[in-house]
């Protein structure tokens, strides 16, 4: 028993190039779903979706710049992510579009031009792998640069954490404080594009974003808190990167993929079984009798 | 000395000037009821006072901390699906003095409970915001201020949409902030609150501001034929002659 257990999970990372993705996805894992948390909180769970594909026509050029150098890649969707954020939000003003929809018409401009300069100057291969990652071949220098950027925006995240939650739930009270609350939300959308840029090389800039948003969306059957928001779907991460891998090793399946599936299926599963407002928490409802509530 | 004074002050919103030549010292420790029909200004001059507008001319002379200031808005954008309980809410009062990074301790939950103790609101501690009536919610936002220690106060209409109760319980905790020293300016449309809460006055009408008493308000009014039960303050100056 012992040495199934250890065959199927602990021989697997014998090998350095699982070892790496591991350590690579672990590190995801506690940087993505809490910005998740705050996305859905927002109602912005599709703005990840838009922001993913505004990064993608930076690492374009990185890639036609300086060749599979992942440095080069994610400085080039950083400024390309923030570019589009930018834009979206000064055309929102100026014009009195919702910014939802300015965001949505920049990122098919980025996926197009992005898909059309990969294409152009690269090969499909090169596509696939931009689009949809390769987290097994992340390398020392890679995984140096997911460790530090997911540092980065957990360490953040920590640093903004209360005006974070002030903007979600009353910007007036950040604003009446002095705290504009643009400020605020546009460092919250540079740590978004900072993480789609730390995920893209494992999970492809399409799937970047699954490991954010779907751990937080499974989160949201678990828990009313928002600290239990954050805990779960940072261990749903976790899990389903774990599995993912194990998934990838044992079956042959793509990695990213075979994470996202499985954050998927855990999403599908609290849909239908999950403590808050799943199917089957809607068909057990029932009220606390009035003697027992308590008064007010 | 008090903390807050207007001097000459012009007021725009759009291009639009709202209110010009305002002037005026508002008592440190009492509560200014700030009246006026839809449209004359009372939401520009509370947005000015909390530092979100800039006078187009004349100034505000306020010297009470951000930190300090409060202002409960009728229409207040919180959001209440986001998984905050009441207790949590309140102590978001702490934030804008105890700092960004720091957790709560001991005293600040022990405040907390006194808070909810004296809003009556001690059994909704771990209830979600989502859950709350219109008047439970309301003692909860002046739960964060008091928790805030707010020096000077700013209420749109907290009578709004309120029980019997709530504006019992409200109208003795303005009177309680008052008495330790804090400057209230409320919003009313209600001649008998403002007759049960007010200290002074400031009328609103035309695009400037006039300086009364409730006393001298009242007096107007029963001049008048009452128009409803409920009376309502006239918004327009009277007539000197």
């Amino acid at each position: 028993m012992l040495a199934l257990l250890d065959s199927v999970f602990l021989i697997p990372f014998d090998y350095g190039f699982m070892k790496r993705a591991l350590i690579a996805s672990l590190a995801l894992s506690l940087a993505a779903p809490p910005l998740g948390v705050f996305l859905m909180m927002r109602g912005m769970s599709l703005i990840g979706d838009a922001m993913a594909h505004a990064i993608l026509p930076g690492v374009a050029l990185g890639f036609l710049l300086a060749g599979f150098s992942l440095p080069m890649m994610s400085l080039g969707g950083v400024l390309s992510g923030l570019l589009v954020a930018g834009l979206a939000g000064s055309v929102s003003q100026m014009t009195g579009h919702r910014e939802d929809s300015a965001m949505a018409s920049f990122f098919l401009i980025s996926l197009a031009a992005g898909v059309m300069l990969v294409s152009v100057c690269g090969s499909s291969v090169d596509l696939t792998h931009v689009l949809f990652g390769s987290i097994l071949a992340v390398d020392t220098t890679a995984l140096v640069l997911i460790a530090g950027m997911s540092s980065l925006i957990v360490i953040l995240i920590a640093v903004m954490f209360r005006a974070l939650v002030v903007e979600c739930l009353d910007p007036l009270f950040l604003r009446g404080q002095g705290i504009k609350s643009g400020r605020v939300h546009g460092l919250f959308l540079g740590l978004v594009v900072l993480n789609l840029t730390a995920g893209f090389q494992t999970l492809g800039t399409l799937m970047a974003v699954g490991l954010m948003m779907l751990p937080a969306t499974t989160a949201r059957f678990w828990s009313k808190r928002l600290e239990g928001l954050i805990g779960i779907a940072i261990g749903v991460a976790i899990i389903a990167s774990l599995g993912g891998l194990l998934l990838s090793y044992h079956l042959s399946l793509p990695s990213g993929p075979a994470i996202i599936m499985l954050a998927g299926i855990g999403y599908v599963l609290s849909a239908l079984l999950g403590r808050h407002h799943s199917l089957l928490a809607k068909r057990r409802r029932t009220a606390t009798p009035l003697e027992a509530q308590e008064p007010g | 000395m008090s903390h807050l004074q207007l001097h000459d002050l012009q007021l725009a919103q759009g291009g639009r000037t709202v209110l010009e030549h305002l002037e005026g010292t508002f008592e440190d420790g009492a509560i200014t009821a700030l009246i006026g029909a839809n449209g004359a200004g009372k939401s520009t001059l509370i947005q000015a006072i909390m530092g979100m507008l800039t006078p187009i001319a004349g100034r505000i002379d306020c010297d009470i901390p951000r930190e300090r200031r409060a202002w409960l808005p009728q229409e207040l954008p919180l959001d209440l699906t986001f998984p905050m309980s009441v207790e949590e809410l309140i102590m978001t009062g702490t934030w804008p003095s105890h700092g960004a990074l720091k957790g709560y301790c001991g005293p600040h939950y022990r405040q907390a409970r006194d808070v909810m103790s004296r809003l009556g609101i001690s059994s909704l501690a771990h209830r979600p915001l989502g859950e709350l009536s219109g008047g439970q919610r309301q003692r909860a936002l002046l739960g964060r201020t008091l928790m805030q220690e707010a020096e000077l106060l700013l209420l749109d209409e907290p009578f709004a949409n309120v029980d019997r109760e709530t504006v019992e319980v409200i109208t003795q905790v303005l009177r309680d902030m008052a008495a330790n020293g804090t400057t209230i300016i409320v919003v009313l449309h209600d001649l008998e609150q403002l007759a049960r809460l007010a200290d002074c006055v400031l009328v609103l009408a035309d695009g400037h501001g006039r300086w009364s008493t409730p006393a001298e308000l009242i007096e107007r009014q029963h001049g008048h034929p009452m128009p409803q039960t409920k009376p309502i303050l006239p918004f327009a100056f009277p007539d000197p002659s």
